[in-house]
């Protein structure tokens, strides 16, 4: 057994980055701050923003997290963009690219020419602030609905009460699918609706026969709106349960998201009891995600013997959220300043136990998956995630490692409790459905070995601070490694024990824009199992339409119809 | 295919009894929280700590009656009513059989009169509220004549009490003292 763990004051690191910008574009940098040892903001003029991203992205080894859009009228008269990069190479940090767009004047230079990854963020800050792109080249609404009315722009301070519902400014779906087929190509459409699901969303396969030439795709369809609610309605302290509610899986990696944010912001230090208990509980979390993830890729290779078994097992990591956090679902836990919960030594005991057990029973059933004999013929080679892809987009997690790359926010900015283990990062070289798998596979005996670790030599003391006081206008990043990867909050404090602005990233936003890459030259019948490869809360898609590019007809085929040709492959849709 | 099949005679039966038999929970699960409205004071410690506005109070002053109510369907199970009620009245069970057959059935509501106050004679606060304070401050105070001075105080509205203080420092010439000072 190791030492406990002692807590050491972190160096400030990342100048490196910001010398080196001011060598290479003079007259840029207007500004440098730092909100935390490893987080630094520098303000550049607006017109060597595309520039200034670009070179820290390709050059420096940067990683586009997310682009926050901000309304600081009322600060400082403009509105604030935010570009979030992960340096991952050297002087490892995150760097965030500030500019300013003065009122008035509302539009930017688009980075998306240069950096790929920039474009949701940046259709997302044209439909939240009316910020136009210049040189955007996807200038399609993407958060807002086809029939919500011109110029109104929710996230502006004074746009809307987030109770308003505008009436809908027309009946039609005018969203225009992207098809980069060179050849005539047949539609099918998959999606958009399923009254049950939380996030559905309309997927456009365009085919030649049964292979895809090119995929387009439109979410938001259930735009909750949580960041004006969190911004306008609730307290900042609150805004943890709310966090929570992002996902119906990874809900706790949100929490802790959101609650480091705010205490980055206010320099709170969370005592190590406390991280070391929200570490446990994010790994809980992994744990039952994955299983979930490991049982569906089962099922869609027509494998349900192997997904119940998956799920039996997948109760057991269930079960220790409910004892660890009088929750199945890990919700609640998170206060700004720690855990509201500790664990007792009756339940270290029984954690400790049910581990050992779990791991055994992994073992066994991924060895019992990788051996049944169609399992690898179905999965190996399909949905490939071209690397210099995801070197464009930023994915995140086992997706993005399952291509090659080294990219697991715990490892390479590692915070609270991880800084109390010792962890790799587990990468396959497939680029496959199979080399995801893989991943999510081995990180489960991660997961395990680091609750085992952080429960034997938990440190000892409190598990909450109260010793901080609301500072307004305040901002700064937090950051955790989720289930499908980084999940990234990006807090400014209000002047009303508010928030002024909550940016919130899942994972998967970062994951959609390379679905379709993913999905090119592969057959119809492979698309349900590669779009579940990324891991999205599955109830994303559930129709599909088809359009024959050469025959020039669409046909909608039901989404339960193209998951039974996914698992059967027999009597296609499209005949 | 053989491990498979191993697997399946290994595990034999997974699936539990439930709905027909219970679903044995954690002692410590957070589940459906209870009122106890005997024990409430109304004193809305649980309204403002409620982050999802699940519980809320609306006074009626006509009626002198002040109603507490939980919205189940609201409620996020988080607890943090029952760490800061000051009389136990709320806790979680670990019941989680929610499901109704009316929207409405999921509300619960409690009404509680309300105290007049001594000087006016309007309703202002929650008798039960004025009477754990009046009992609370009786326990602490250092004399018979302060405890029931207190009492009162404690029985008068927020304007009478201002009222009585503008007249106290009329009585005490606080005004013209200052007045004398700034001269």
């Amino acid at each position: 057994m190791n030492a406990p763990f002692k807590a050491t004051k972190k160096a400030p690191v990342g100048a490196s980055h910001v010398e080196a910008l001011r060598a290479v574009l003079p007259h840029a940098v207007i500004e440098e701050s730092r909100q935390t040892a490893d987080q630094i903001t520098v303000t550049v003029k607006l017109g060597s923003l595309p520039e200034a991203v670009a070179y820290l992205y390709y050059q420096r080894g940067g990683w586009l997290s997310v682009v926050v859009g901000n309304d600081e009228r009322a600060l400082n008269g403009s509105f604030g963009l935010y570009y979030v990069l992960s340096m991952e190479e050297e002087d490892r940090c995150y760097f965030v690219v500030h500019a300013a767009v003065p009122e008035g004047k509302e539009e930017f230079p688009s980075v998306t020419p240069k950096v790929p990854a920039c474009v949701w963020g940046e259709r997302e800050v044209r439909d939240m602030y009316g910020l136009r792109p210049i040189g955007l080249p996807d200038e399609r609404r993407l958060v807002l609905p086809d029939d919500w009315p011109e110029g109104l722009h929710p996230l502006r301070k004074d746009a809307m009460d987030y109770r308003f519902r505008p009436a809908p400014t027309g009946d039609d779906e005018t969203y225009a699918f992207v098809n980069d087929a060179k050849e005539e190509t047949t539609v099918v459409p998959l999606g958009p609706l399923h009254i049950t699901s939380d996030e559905p969303g309309h997927f456009r396969l365009f085919v030649d026969g049964e292979d895809i030439i090119d995929a387009d795709y439109r979410l938001f369809y259930v735009h909750r709106g949580m960041e004006k609610v969190a911004e306008t309605r609730m307290g900042y302290d609150e805004v943890t349960f709310l966090a929570d509610r992002v996902c119906g899986i990874c809900g706790y990696a949100h929490s802790v998201a959101y609650a480091n944010s705010v205490e980055n912001a206010l320099g709170i230090e969370v005592p190590l009891r406390g991280q070391a208990v929200r570490a446990v509980l994010l790994e809980t979390e992994r744990l039952h995600s994955h299983l979930l993830n490991l049982g569906l890729a089962c099922h869609f290779v027509g494998f349900d013997t192997g997904f119940m078994q998956f799920f039996r097992i997948r109760e057991k990591a269930m079960m220790l959220a409910e004892m660890l956090t009088g929750s199945r679902k890990t919700y609640a836990i998170n206060l700004i300043g720690g855990v509201r919960r500790d664990i007792l030594g009756e339940q270290k005991t029984r954690t400790l136990a049910a581990l050992v057990e779990l791991r055994d029973d992994v073992t066994r059933l991924v060895d019992m998956l990788m051996s049944t004999a169609n399992v690898e013929g179905r999965v190996k080679g399909v949905g490939r995630l071209d690397p210099q892809v995801a070197r464009d987009y930023s994915p995140v997690g086992p997706l993005v490692r399952g291509s090659g790359h080294r990219r697991d926010t715990r490892v390479l900015h590692a915070f609270g409790g991880y800084e109390m283990v010792d962890l790799g990062i587990n990468v396959g070289e497939g680029c496959d459905v199979l080399a995801r798998t893989v991943v999510r596979a081995q990180e489960v005996y991660d997961s395990i070995a680091i609750i085992e670790k952080l429960l034997t030599d938990t440190p000892r003391g409190p598990i909450l601070t109260e010793d901080f006081t609301y500072k307004p206008h305040k901002f700064a990043l937090g950051f955790t490694e989720a289930p499908r990867g980084e999940d990234i909050h990006w807090s400014m404090t209000g002047d009303n024990q508010k928030l002024w602005r909550w940016r919130c990233r899942a994972s998967t936003y970062a994951n959609w824009p390379v679905l379709r890459y993913m999905l090119r030259g592969n057959t119809v019948s492979d698309a349900p199992l590669i779009v579940a490869s990324i891991d999205p809360c599955y109830s994303c898609t559930d129709r599909v339409t088809v359009v024959d590019v050469k025959k020039a007809t669409q046909k909608t085929v039901p989404y339960k119809e193209m998951e039974r040709y996914c698992r059967d492959r027999t009597a296609s849709p499209l005949k | 295919m053989f491990k498979l099949l191993k697997e399946i005679f290994r595990t034999g039966e997974a699936t539990v009894k439930y709905p027909f038999a219970p679903l044995p929970v954690e002692k410590d699960m957070r589940g459906k929280p209870e009122h106890e409205a005997e024990r409430c004071i109304a004193c809305a410690a649980c309204t403002i700590a409620c982050p999802a506005n699940a519980i809320g109070m609306t006074t009626d002053v006509q009626a002198a009656t002040r109603t507490w109510s939980i919205d189940y369907g609201r409620c996020v199970f988080c607890g943090r009513c029952e760490e800061v009620c000051p009389t136990d009245a709320i806790r979680l069970s670990t019941e989680f059989e929610l499901a109704v057959a009316r929207r409405e059935d999921l509300t619960r509501r409690a009404v509680f009169r309300l105290a007049r106050c001594e000087v006016c004679d309007t309703p202002f606060a929650v008798a039960k509220e004025v009477a754990y304070v009046q009992d609370l401050i009786e326990a602490t105070a250092p004399g018979a004549e302060d405890a029931a001075q207190r009492r009162r105080l404690v029985a008068t509205c927020p304007s009478c009490k201002r009222l009585h203080d503008v007249d106290q420092l009329e009585k005490l010439g606080v005004g013209r003292r200052i007045e004398e000072t700034r001269r």
